[in-house]
């Protein structure tokens, strides 16, 4: 091995606002910490042995041989229990009708990773992160329900009061759930009509009824429910989490994206790199000009500190109007998790 | 709103009007009301046809048993994922791409079935003729034979040997199960006569056998079994988000986490000055020219 002891004099590592002393760092892996339980793979949702394969507590060879499907091992993985004959029906209902939507984002973007000649998997994986907070936001939408509802509850309002306060706050918001999407399409209303048939519609639907209601006399635009609102109230009041409905629809979707891969497969030719033009038409930044020599750069280069609030806020302005600078977008990173850690080892 | 479409494609899958939107020519609100199943409406996406009952009952079954599987590949994927805090849906997809040429390979399983029943057909031999022939290529070649073997179900997937069976209750069987069985007598005559210890079917011998039979492609086949997988991987991601540390390295769990740094294992090249750049073309030169370097390149 180096000599590895005089580590002195690199770079600026000998500076003394260095935290410690980074001469002196040690080299080796950490060992093995024994004062702790060793790691494993902790799970509340499923565990299997070399036989069996159990999800909250159920063998899930047993579940399929005594004629439960798909929809009771939604309700076993993300509610650990049991659903009744009409909220599997009702799932089942749900996720036909999001199975497919056309050539929509997901599966866009599904061909678009076909065309590079991929696995069929990542096709599929694809399309899933076109769930986002505008399409197919099921979570945003959920939250919002229910941070609505228990901001009614603490405050003391009615159902009526807090769904027209939500819709005063959120009344353009992509995850609304209410639009002019589905003014000709009766299949928002036809799930909800179902859910009430079924004795699945409750606190969520009942609370949609009102936001449209809500939205329907301070939009300048007709709006009824879409397919979001109608979905995701319908969803929670099967019980899913906001989280837990956007996972499930994701995954239902996928599988016609799978199809949307193979048709484009079938059907079209694989696209190489460089083979995609854009034409100039679609450019409108700044106009063609030629690249000065280097030895020009000092004249050319603009620095990009500024050195004054005032001199910050004029160069942010200017750059937001450069689109792909991102200046424009302004957004909070939050941790969706809400709460973390597991206080315990074993039950 | 603009609802033109984002991409200009001809597509016999579906469409999507103002009024409704048709999957094969049926009105997906319509499949509903019905009452229909989700799995009937996933064999008119991928076959253009209603199936009959006891083929939509198949798939529900290889579905369900396939969903949840505890801690594979793409558990640990997703859970992994989830531990950085990103929106949900990146855990689901890091899921389903962990679905490859090992890890539920549905797609090569059905290509390797098709390829040698095509043999059959075209060289005259009977299935069982030509599973012998699969076996002793497979194994002569040291290649897997897919379909067999789990790395933790070492008596044989818990879930295969009832698929193969409830296909058969069910009448679903055809010549792909006829195969498989006799893919599988052959595997195991062939290992026993070679000293070499049990191996079992899996899910994916079994599952993606009755999905053949049903009809769905190998990459259909493949479609069904890796995205029904996402559903049970993202209620291992919200576990992890809802209840579990981000990041996975705390040292205020009382359990040892995923990624604490007494987890790391380091067996490559020992600890190494780093050369000043006065040295680095000689010692650069020097270190290409010994080629010590080679061992470690991946």
């Amino acid at each position: 091995m180096d000599d590895l002891s005089n580590k002195k004099g690199i770079g600026n590592l000998d500076d003394p606002r260095m935290p410690f002393d980074y001469s002196k760092r040690e080299y080796g892996t950490v060992p093995t910490d024994t004062k702790r339980a060793p790691f494993q793979w902790v799970s509340e949702v499923a565990y299997k042995n070399v036989h069996r394969i159990v999800a909250r507590g159920y063998d899930t060879t047993e579940l399929m041989e005594e004629g439960y499907g798909v929809p009771e091992v939604l309700f076993v993985d993300f509610q650990a229990r049991m659903p009744l004959i009409e909220e599997a029906k009702m799932l089942n209902y749900v996720m036909i009708l999001a199975l497919e939507d056309g050539l929509s984002m997901p599966a866009m973007m599904s061909r678009i990773v076909a065309q590079s000649k991929t696995f069929l998997t990542q096709a599929c994986g694809a399309s899933i992160l076109a769930f986002g907070h505008a399409y197919g936001a099921y979570s945003s939408f959920g939250n919002r329900l229910e941070d609505y509802l228990k901001r009614g509850k603490d405050e003391g309002k009615t159902l009526r009061e807090i769904a027209e306060l939500l819709v005063k706050e959120n009344l353009h918001d992509e995850s609304l759930g209410v639009s002019c999407l589905m003014l000709e399409d009766p299949a928002a209303k036809r799930m909800i009509a179902r859910a009430e048939k079924l004795g699945i519609a409750g606190e969520y639907v009942t609370f949609m009824k009102e936001i449209v209601a809500a939205a329907q006399k301070i939009s300048a635009e007709p709006v009824d429910i879409d397919m979001l609102g109608a979905t995701g109230a319908t969803m929670m009041d099967l019980g899913f989490s906001p989280e837990a409905t956007w996972a499930i629809l994701a995954c239902t979707r996928a599988f016609a994206a799978g199809a949307h891969y193979i048709e484009e497969i079938e059907r079209g030719n694989y696209t190489r790199l460089g083979q995609t033009l854009t034409p100039k038409e679609f450019y409108d930044g700044p106009e063609e000009c030629k690249v000065p020599s280097l030895d020009d750069r000092a004249r050319n280069a603009k620095p990009a500190q500024t050195y004054t609030p005032d001199e910050w806020k004029k160069a942010f302005e200017e750059r937001k109007k450069i689109f792909g600078s991102g200046f424009s977008i302004i957004e909070e990173i939050e941790d969706p998790s809400k709460k973390t850690g597991i206080k315990k080892v074993g039950h | 709103m603009d609802r033109n479409p984002l991409f200009q494609r001809k597509t016999a899958i579906s469409f999507k009007t103002e009024k409704k939107t048709v999957m094969r020519g049926y009105d997906l609100s319509e499949l509903a009301e019905e009452e229909y199943s989700f799995c009937d409406a996933l064999f008119i996406l991928f076959q253009n046809r209603i199936p009959t009952e006891n083929e939509e009952k198949m798939l529900n079954y290889e579905m369900g048993v396939f969903i949840e599987h505890s801690m594979s590949p793409s558990a640990v994927a997703a859970i992994g994922v989830a531990t950085g805090r990103p929106n949900l849906p990146c855990s689901i997809a890091a899921s389903i791409t962990t679905f490859g040429g090992v890890h539920g390979p549905g797609a090569a399983h059905g290509y390797m079935l098709n390829k040698y029943i095509e043999r059959a057909y075209q060289e005259g031999k009977t299935l069982d003729e030509m599973a012998k022939i699969l076996v002793d290529e497979y194994l002569d070649n040291k290649k897997p034979v897919m379909g067999m073997g789990q790395p933790q179900h070492i008596d044989s997937d818990p879930r295969a040997e009832p698929i193969h069976i409830k296909q058969e209750e069910l009448g679903v069987g055809g010549v792909y199960l006829e195969f498989q069985r006799a893919v599988e007598k052959y595997f195991h005559a062939r290992r026993e006569k070679d000293g070499q210890s049990y191996v079992g079917v899996n899910v994916v011998g079994s599952g993606n056998t009755a999905l053949c039979d049903i009809g769905f492609a190998p990459n259909a086949a493949w479609c069904i079994g890796s995205v029904c997988r996402g559903f049970s991987c993202s209620a291992h991601a919200l576990f992890n988000m809802k209840k579990g540390r981000a990041w996975g390295a705390s040292r205020q769990e009382p359990m040892v986490q995923m990624i604490d740094l007494s987890m790391i294992k380091y067996i490559g090249p020992e600890d190494r000055r780093v050369p000043k750049q006065s040295e680095r073309q000689e010692y650069a030169r020097k270190q290409k020219e010994e080629g010590e370097y080679k061992k470690w390149m991946i």
